[in-house]
C-alpha cells in the first residue's frame, strides 16, 4: 500500500516536472531575468520585490482582489471552451452586465443584505441576455459566435457609454460616469488580509460548482463530449444547438456577475471605458487556456497572473523596473506553453491509425 | 541471385510498441508479391520505412543489391520505387496529365508543354493497359480511374517497383479484376510490384509470391502456387478461422422499419437518395451493397437524425419519426454503429468509460437529476468492457490509444447495449483484422436471433452475401435491386452496383 502511494507521488511529481507549464515557466523566468540583466538591472533584487510586493502586506490582498475578476473572467470563457465555442464577447457581458447590477444597486431602495445579491443576479442575468445573442446569432442564423460575441463588445461599450454620458450621468462630476454606489449597496469586505472582498467566496465556489458539474453531472459530461467531437455528441444523441444557447448563457451569467462585482465590491462608479482597461476578460482569456479549461488550475493560474501583476507594480516602485515586465512574462509563458503542446502533438507516432483512419473518412 | 528489393533486420519502435521487428523481406525481379497480415501487423509501417517516410531503427535496405538509405520519399523515388497510396493524392481541379507530369513537367521554351505531357501520359497508359483520358479533369473521375492515375504517376517517374497499399479497398469487383490485369501486365513489362492487402482471395488470386507478417514480424514467405487460404490465415492469426459462413436460416417478423419514397438533397439541391422505399423486419439482416458514394452515407445519415429528409416518411415501430431529431429517434429504438468511428462513432480525447457512455448517458440507470451515479457508470463500462472483451488497460485512460478493431468493439458493445428493436450498421469490419471481424459478425448475427432488425451497409460484398437476409443495392441515389443471397454473386451485385443492368436494358 505505502508502495503504491509513494510510487503514485513519484509519478506525480515526475509529471509535474515534466509538465509543459513548469517548463515555461522557468523559461519565462529565465527570459525576464535576461532582460532585466541586460539592461543594467538586477533581476535578483527585481524578483525579490516582485514576490514580496504580491504576497506580503497589502500586496496579499491586492493579488487576491484582483484574482476575483482573473479568475472569474477565466472560468467564464472556459465554460465556452470546453463547448469548442469561441466566446469572445465576455468583455461585453461584463461591461452591460456590470452596469445593470450597477443601477439596481445605485437606484434601488432597500437594505444591503437585499441589494447587493440583487445587483449580483441582475448584473448575471442581463449578462446571460447579452450572451443569448451571439448564441442564438449561431444557432438560428449560422452567424459565428466566434465574430458576433467580439464585434458585440463594442456594441456593449457604446450602449453603456451612452447611458453613463446621459441618462445615468453624474452631473457633479466632469467624468462621464454614474452615480456613486450608496454605502448600502455595496459589496462588503472580508475581515482578512486588510479587507478582502466578499465576491473571492463567489468565485470560489463558482470554481467548485463547475468542477462538479464537469466531473459529475450530465450537463458538464454533454458539454465536454461536444467540445470534444461535435459531430460524435451529436450522433449520440446531444442537442449541439441547445447546449450551445445553455452554455453561453452560463458564461455571460459569470461575465454579468464579475462586472457587477467590479463596481459594487471595487470601482463604486460606472466611469466609461473604466471597466475594459484592465483587460480582465483578455487575462482571463490567456489564464484559461493555460488551465487547459479546468476550473482548479484556473484559480491557481488566475492566482498567479493576479500575483505577477501586483508584484509587477511593486517592482516598479521599489526595483525601478518597468511593470511591463510582468506583462512580458505572462506573454511568455503562454508561448512557451503554447510551443510545447504543439511540439507534443508532432510527436504522435503516425502509425497502423492513420492508415485506417484515412479509410474511415473515405478521402479521395 | 540478385533480389530487386531487400530488406534485412528491419525493426521500428514507438513508445510501447515494436511496431517492426526484424523484418525481413526479399523480393525478385518481375514478381508480383503479397504482403498480407492483420491491422496492426505492422504492413504500413514497413512501406512507410520503405518509401523513406521515416527511418528505420535498425536494419537494412538494399535495391538490387546495393544498400540505400532514404532520408525522404524523393530519395526513394530517385531509386525506383513508387508507391500508391490508399487515399489519393493528387490535385482535383488539374487533369489527368497535369498530374502525372507534377514536379517533371516536360518544357519547351521555359513553358510546359500541354501537348507533350498529354501525348506521354497517353502513350504510358497505352502500353500498359490503363484506359484513362489524359485530358479529363481529376474530380470528375470515379475512385477506380483515379487509381490508374496514381499508378501512372509512379510509371511516368520509371518506378521500377510499384508499392500499392491496399488497392482494393474502394474498388467494384469489375474494377478489381481490370486492376489487376494492369498489375499482370507490369510484372510481364518486368516491373516489380509489392501488393499490401488483407484479403486472401486476392492474395491467392494476383500474386507470385507472398509474405505474411503478425505482430511486427515476418512469419512466413510462401510461393502462392505452393500455399493455400488456411495455410495463410494460420500464419497471420496463429490459429484457424473459418469467415466463409452463411448466415442460418431465420423467419423474419413483423416490419420494424419502414421507408417510403425518401428523397434527400445534397449541396447544390441535387438529389443524393431518390425515392427510396424498403423495409426492415425483426430477425432480419437487410444489407445495403453498392459502390462508396451512391447515396448510401446520406441515406443512413437520414434515417438517424444527422440530415433532412426532403420528402417521404421514416416509421420506426408504428412511430413516425420522419422529423425527429437524433435523441428522439435513439428514443423510438435505433442504435446506430457510424461509418467512421475515429470522427463519429468515438471521441478521441475522451477516456473509454466517457466514450461507452455515450448515448447511455441520460438514462435513469446512470444518472438521477442530471447528477452520474458513478458507481451505476463504471458497473456500465465495467459490464460492457468484460462482455464484449475489450483489450483496455483502464477504462478511465484515453480512447485514442485503443487498436481498430477495440475501438469498433466500443462502437458496437455500446449501440447493442441499447437492445433497440433496429440497429444500424454501417461498414461495420472496415479496416478490422479477421478475428475482430468474426467477432463483429457473431454480434450482428446474435442480435439478429434475438429479435433485432438489423440494416447493415458494407463496401465488403463477402461480408453482405455471408450475413444478409435481403440485399439491397444503391446505385446513384436509388435502389436499383433487391436481390436474395441466395440466388446471386458476386458479379452480379457488381452489375447493379456500377449500372451496367441499366445499360443492358437500354440495348
Amino acid at each position: 500500500m505505502l508502495e503504491r502511494i509513494l510510487s503514485e507521488v513519484r509519478d506525480m511529481s515526475r509529471r509535474a516536472v515534466m509538465s509543459p507549464v513548469t517548463f515555461s515557466l522557468l523559461f519565462a523566468f529565465a527570459l525576464a531575468a535576461a532582460i532585466v540583466a541586460v539592461t543594467g538591472g538586477d533581476p535578483l533584487a527585481a524578483g525579490e520585490e516582485m514576490v514580496t510586493g504580491a504576497v506580503t502586506g497589502s500586496g496579499l490582498r491586492n493579488t487576491l482582489g484582483r484574482a476575483i475578476p482573473i479568475v472569474g473572467m477565466a472560468l467564464a470563457v472556459s465554460v465556452a471552451f470546453r463547448s469548442g465555442i469561441i466566446n469572445l464577447g465576455g468583455e461585453g457581458q461584463m461591461v452591460i452586465g456590470g452596469l445593470a447590477g450597477t443601477i439596481v444597486a445605485i437606484y434601488v431602495p432597500g437594505p444591503g443584505t437585499l441589494i447587493v445579491p440583487l445587483a449580483m443576479m441582475t448584473g448575471a442575468v442581463v449578462g446571460a441576455l447579452w450572451a443569448m445573442l451571439p448564441a442564438y446569432g449561431q444557432t438560428w442564423l449560422r452567424l459565428p459566435i466566434l465574430i458576433t460575441s467580439l464585434l458585440l463588445n463594442y456594441v456593449a461599450r457604446a450602449i453603456t457609454g451612452y447611458l453613463v454620458r446621459f441618462p445615468l450621468s453624474d452631473v457633479s462630476v466632469t467624468l462621464a460616469t454614474t452615480r456613486q454606489v450608496p454605502e448600502t449597496a455595496r459589496m462588503p469586505k472580508m475581515p482578512i488580509f486588510g479587507g478582502v472582498s466578499l465576491s473571492l467566496v463567489l468565485v470560489i465556489v463558482l470554481v467548485a460548482l463547475l468542477w462538479m458539474v464537469y466531473t459529475r453531472a450530465v450537463a458538464g459530461y454533454e458539454s465536454q463530449m461536444t467540445g470534444f467531437n461535435m459531430r460524435s455528441a451529436r450522433y449520440g444523441g446531444i442537442d449541439v444547438e441547445q447546449r450551445t444557447v445553455q452554455v453561453m448563457v452560463v458564461a455571460g451569467a459569470i461575465g454579468g456577475l464579475i462586472g457587477t462585482h467590479l463596481i459594487i465590491g471595487e470601482a463604486l462608479r460606472f466611469i466609461d471605458g473604466e471597466l475594459v482597461l484592465a483587460g480582465f476578460a483578455w487575462t482571463g482569456l490567456l489564464v484559461s487556456l493555460l488551465a487547459v479549461n479546468r476550473p482548479i488550475p484556473i484559480f491557481i493560474t488566475g492566482l498567479f497572473f493576479s500575483g505577477l501583476q501586483i508584484g509587477g507594480l511593486a517592482m516598479q516602485r521599489n526595483a525601478g523596473v518597468s511593470w511591463r515586465l510582468s506583462q512580458v512574462l505572462q506573454a511568455v509563458v503562454i508561448v512557451a506553453v503554447a510551443c510545447r503542446l504543439a511540439i507534443r502533438r508532432g510527436e504522435r507516432p503516425s502509425g497502423e491509425v492513420s492508415e485506417a483512419e484515412s479509410a474511415a473518412v473515405g478521402e479521395v | 541471385m540478385t533480389f530487386e528489393l531487400e530488406l534485412r533486420g528491419i525493426t521500428k519502435r514507438y513508445p510501447g510498441v515494436l511496431a517492426n521487428d526484424a523484418v525481413d523481406l526479399a523480393v525478385r525481379p518481375a514478381e508480383i508479391h503479397a504482403i498480407v497480415g492483420e491491422n496492426g501487423a505492422g504492413k504500413t509501417t514497413l512501406m512507410s520505412l520503405l518509401y523513406g517516410l521515416f527511418p528505420p531503427d535498425e536494419g537494412e535496405i538494399f535495391i538490387r543489391g546495393e544498400g540505400v538509405e532514404f532520408s525522404s520519399a524523393l530519395d526513394a523515388i530517385a531509386a525506383g520505387l513508387g508507391m500508391v497510396h490508399q487515399s489519393f493524392k493528387l490535385f482535383p481541379t488539374l487533369s489527368v496529365a497535369d498530374n502525372v507530369v507534377f514536379r517533371q513537367e516536360p518544357r519547351r521554351r521555359g513553358l510546359i508543354d500541354r501537348a507533350a505531357s498529354a501525348a506521354r501520359v497517353r502513350d504510358l497508359a497505352d502500353r500498359y493497359g490503363l484506359a484513362v483520358d489524359p485530358e479529363a479533369a481529376v474530380e470528375d473521375l470515379p475512385v477506380g480511374v483515379l487509381q490508374r492515375v496514381e499508378i501512372l504517376k509512379a510509371l511516368y517517374r520509371d518506378a521500377q517497383v510499384l508499392i500499392l497499399d491496399e488497392p482494393t479497398a474502394v474498388l467494384t469487383p469489375q474494377e478489381r479484376d481490370q486492376l489487376f490485369e494492369v498489375i499482370r501486365r507490369l510484372r510481364d513489362a518486368g516491373r516489380t510490384i509489392l501488393f499490401i492487402t488483407h484479403k486472401l482471395g486476392e492474395v491467392m488470386a494476383i500474386s507470385d509470391r507472398v509474405t505474411v507478417l503478425r505482430n511486427g514480424r515476418a512469419v512466413a514467405d510462401l510461393v502462392t502456387a505452393e500455399t493455400d487460404p488456411a495455410e495463410i490465415t494460420l500464419h497471420m492469426t496463429g490459429r484457424a478461422v473459418d469467415l466463409d459462413r452463411r448466415a442460418p436460416e431465420h423467419q423474419p417478423d413483423e416490419a420494424v422499419l419502414e421507408v417510403e419514397n425518401l428523397t434527400v438533397l445534397g449541396g447544390h439541391g441535387r438529389a443524393v437518395v431518390k425515392e427510396a422505399s424498403f423495409q426492415v423486419r425483426s430477425g432480419e439482416i437487410v444489407g445495403i451493397a453498392g459502390v462508396a458514394g451512391n447515396g448510401q452515407s446520406e441515406l443512413i445519415e437520414a434515417l438517424c437524425g444527422l440530415r433532412e429528409a426532403d420528402t417521404g416518411t421514416v416509421t420506426l415501430s408504428g412511430r413516425d419519426i420522419t422529423t425527429a431529431d437524433v435523441a428522439g429517434r435513439r428514443t423510438a429504438g435505433l442504435a446506430y454503429i457510424p461509418e467512421d468511428r475515429y470522427g463519429v462513432g468515438t471521441t478521441r480525447q475522451a477516456s473509454v468509460s466517457e466514450n461507452l457512455l455515450m448515448g447511455h448517458h441520460r438514462e435513469e440507470t446512470v444518472q438521477r437529476r442530471g447528477w452520474f451515479d458513478r458507481n451505476a457508470v463504471a458497473r456500465l463500462t465495467r459490464r460492457l468492457v468484460e462482455v464484449f472483451d475489450i483489450k483496455v488497460g483502464s477504462v478511465s485512460g484515453p480512447v485514442s490509444t485503443l487498436s481498430g478493431g477495440n475501438l469498433q468493439k466500443v462502437v458496437v458493445a455500446r449501440e447493442m447495449e441499447h437492445g433497440t428493436p433496429l440497429l444500424i450498421a454501417e461498414q461495420p469490419t472496415r479496416g478490422l483484422d479477421i478475428g475482430a471481424i468474426e467477432f463483429v459478425h457473431s454480434q450482428l448475427i446474435r442480435y439478429r436471433d434475438q429479435g433485432g432488425a438489423v440494416l447493415m451497409v458494407s463496401a465488403e460484398l463477402s461480408e453482405i452475401l455471408a450475413l444478409s437476409t435481403r440485399i439491397l443495392v444503391m446505385f446513384e441515389g436509388s435502389i436499383v435491386a433487391t436481390l436474395d443471397p441466395r440466388n446471386v454473386d458476386e458479379p452480379e451485385i457488381g452489375l447493379y452496383m456500377t449500372g451496367a443492368h441499366l445499360e443492358a436494358a437500354v440495348a
